[in-house]
């Protein structure tokens, strides 16, 4: 992999700022879908605005990159606009698949902290039926001194 | 166009690995810490791949702001989703 670190040479314009645009587009499309398909009244009419400007920046976009309407000069370079979109695509592909695999691991191994510690023993030997008498008698001492005193 | 896929592909699973190794190592319990450093120890892998062993030609630099600026446009995009949501 080139690893060239020198900024000024990287092509901001091409790369950055297209895909600054996409993904402005991409997300405007997706939750103007959304709030349309599920808003009602004047969320609905919101969600048609965004649906509106989500589709018309992805139009404008490829109308600025792949000359398709005549009389109006590229801005973005065709080929480095289909890399910089495979390259925007595949790293979050390759998050989402790191994501799905940390999860994986993380339901297949056990992560629960053992028990050895904890003394059941201790649990076992408690007698119940006892210490429910122990805490009656205790109760009743209690009334008894306020009943007292009064 | 493969490489672009393949080196992309193994950037953003590094990305994964190393965020998620951090937060569970740190946060994670004692058998879960376990689990998060393994997670970044092959997120150093893969670095070390994508640095020095890849030979793909594919521009680190270029390729890397481009997914930034996805990421940033998706954010950005979001953010005026919710600023018509909530002044409407």
């Amino acid at each position: 992999m080139d690893m060239n670190l020198d900024i000024a040479s990287w092509y901001w314009m091409d790369f950055f700022v297209s895909m600054l645009i996409v993904g402005i587009g991409v997300a405007l499309l997706a939750t103007g879908i959304f709030t349309s398909y599920f808003g009602a009244g004047k969320s609905q009419k919101i969600g048609f605005a965004l649906l509106f400007v989500g589709i018309l920046d992805l139009v404008v976009i490829s109308v600025f990159t792949f000359d398709a309407v005549e009389g109006i000069e590229s801005v973005f370079d065709s080929e480095l606009f289909t890399d910089a979109l495979i390259s925007g695509v595949s790293a979050l592909s390759g998050m989402v698949i790191g994501m799905f695999v940390i999860l994986f691991v993380l339901m297949k191994v056990d992560t629960v902290d053992d028990l050895e510690d904890l003394d059941l023993e201790d649990l076992e030997d408690l007698d119940l039926d006892e210490e429910l008498k122990k805490l009656e008698e205790e109760l009743n001492q209690a009334d008894n001194s306020t009943e007292e005193k009064e | 166009m493969i490489d672009i896929v393949i080196s992309m592909g193994l950037t953003g699973a590094m990305l994964a690995m190393l965020g998620m190794g951090l937060l569970i190592s740190y946060y994670g319990s004692s058998k879960t810490r376990n689990v998060g450093l393994f997670f970044l120890v092959i997120g150093i892998g893969l670095a070390y791949y994508i640095t020095s062993v890849d030979t793909s030609t594919v521009h680190f630099g270029n390729a890397f702001i481009a997914f930034l600026g996805g990421m940033l446009g998706g954010i950005i995009g979001i953010v005026v989703f919710l600023i018509a949501i909530i002044k409407s």
